[in-house]
């Protein structure tokens, strides 16, 4: 299922350098600022330790991705 | 390694049900080359890390501590996604490489079809493994379900093809028919061949399918981030997001390039610059994140049940 919540976060976070920069530094404050579920919550916190979410690359995702490539 | 042990007798059974077409002349090799695409049946990379195909065994060694028997089941999944692939090929026609460009839809047809026979013939070698009656019936029918569930995923897809109002959910949906469903079918029958219980086929069943939902959104962020959906102009998650979340500059130009009926106006950098700049790229990220946080839970629940979940951990991490 879709997440508007979620949308709106990551929309937040990428439109506005005030939230984007209070992500960076503490990133459960924004997260409490939307409805996001328990699960939401973990993805966002995990990809964010993984490779930091407001700020990774192309080649920082591409790394973190390698462990689930499909079997085509 | 426990993959490349697997992987051997995969290959092995596999050759075996080839061995009937050795007459027909350039047959059974247009067979291996559809069968050694990517991480398919016959390929060398079937024992990598976190080796897909070899999932229908991981899956009946986790709950039962054996496998070889379920090996013509393994065979017949790589059989018929093979098969797939191929009219899968003759249905894009958009890769130099592919079997049909290379020897005609004509061809390609007749080998697709060849796959899904011999994909029958090797489930049928389930009984000589000394599987029983009615759980052969049960794997039968568990991968005509699933494979009609792609073939519908496919349809759904193929009838999207030219729209660009494509919704999340919509999306999703295509995904989980076309995509999740091979992977919660190998996992499926793998449980069933371990005779477990309803309630752990039930658990293998939602791990596998929260497992290929994170890998096909994986893959599709691979699309983007490497370059080759946007060269299709294949509209996946990344894409959605941007076209239902950015403001009506970019909105509108990324319709305007993924329309098929007019010209592109931006190249596939700006496209891939784009979807970073806005986060589209990031929020697929955390989607596949909980999926596979999903099929982690899951994957818990069932080691709670019984099963050895070490090899399958891995699928994850």
């Amino acid at each position: 299922m879709k997440s508007q919540a979620l949308q709106e976060m990551i929309k937040k976070v990428f439109s506005d350098e005030k939230t984007k920069l209070q992500f960076m530094s503490n990133p459960e404050s924004v997260l409490a600022q939307f409805n996001l579920t328990e699960q939401e919550k973990k993805a966002v916190l995990n990809t964010h330790a993984k490779l930091g979410l407001a700020t990774a690359d192309s080649q920082q995702l591409e790394a973190a991705l390698d462990p689930l490539s499909y079997w085509s | 390694m426990w993959q490349e042990k697997q992987a051997g007798k995969l290959r092995r059974e596999i050759e075996e049900l080839l061995v009937p077409l050795s007459d027909a002349d350039g047959l059974s090799d247009l067979i291996r080359a559809a069968l050694t695409q990517g991480r398919r049946g016959l390929g060398a990379e079937v024992a990598y890390a976190k080796p897909l195909p070899l999932l229908l065994l991981v899956v009946c060694e986790a709950i039962s501590g054996h496998y070889e028997h379920a090996l013509p089941a393994a065979a017949t999944i790589q059989l018929l996604m093979a098969a797939g692939d191929v009219f899968d090929d003759i249905e894009d026609a958009d890769s130099s490489e592919s079997l049909p460009a290379r020897y005609g839809p004509a061809i390609a047809i007749n080998v697709a079809n060849t796959l899904i026979t011999v994909a029958e013939a090797a489930i049928t070698r389930l009984k000589a493994r000394g599987v029983e009656d009615c759980i052969i019936v049960r794997v039968m029918d568990v991968v005509n379900s699933y494979c009609t569930t792609a073939c519908a995923g496919q349809h759904l897809d193929l009838s999207l093809s030219s729209e660009t109002a494509v919704s999340e959910d919509v999306y999703l949906r295509v995904i989980e028919m076309k995509s999740a469903s091979q992977v919660e079918c190998a996992c499926h029958a793998g449980a069933l061949l371990a005779n477990a219980n309803q309630e752990l086929v039930d658990m293998f069943a939602k791990f596998g399918h929260n497992l290929g939902m994170a890998a096909q959104i994986t893959n599709d962020i691979q699309g983007v981030t490497r370059g080759s959906d946007i060269l299709k102009h294949k509209i996946t998650l990344p894409v959605i997001y941007a076209l239902t979340q950015t403001g009506s500059k970019a909105r509108n130009q990324l319709e305007l390039t993924f329309s098929k009926q007019s010209e592109p106006v931006l190249d596939a950098t700006q496209i891939r610059d784009l979807l970073f700049r806005t986060g589209a790229i990031h929020y697929a990220m955390i989607k596949m994140e909980s999926y596979k946080q999903r099929a982690l839970d899951t994957l818990s629940k069932t080691e709670g049940a019984g099963a050895s979940i070490e090899h399958l951990k891995l699928f994850l991490e």
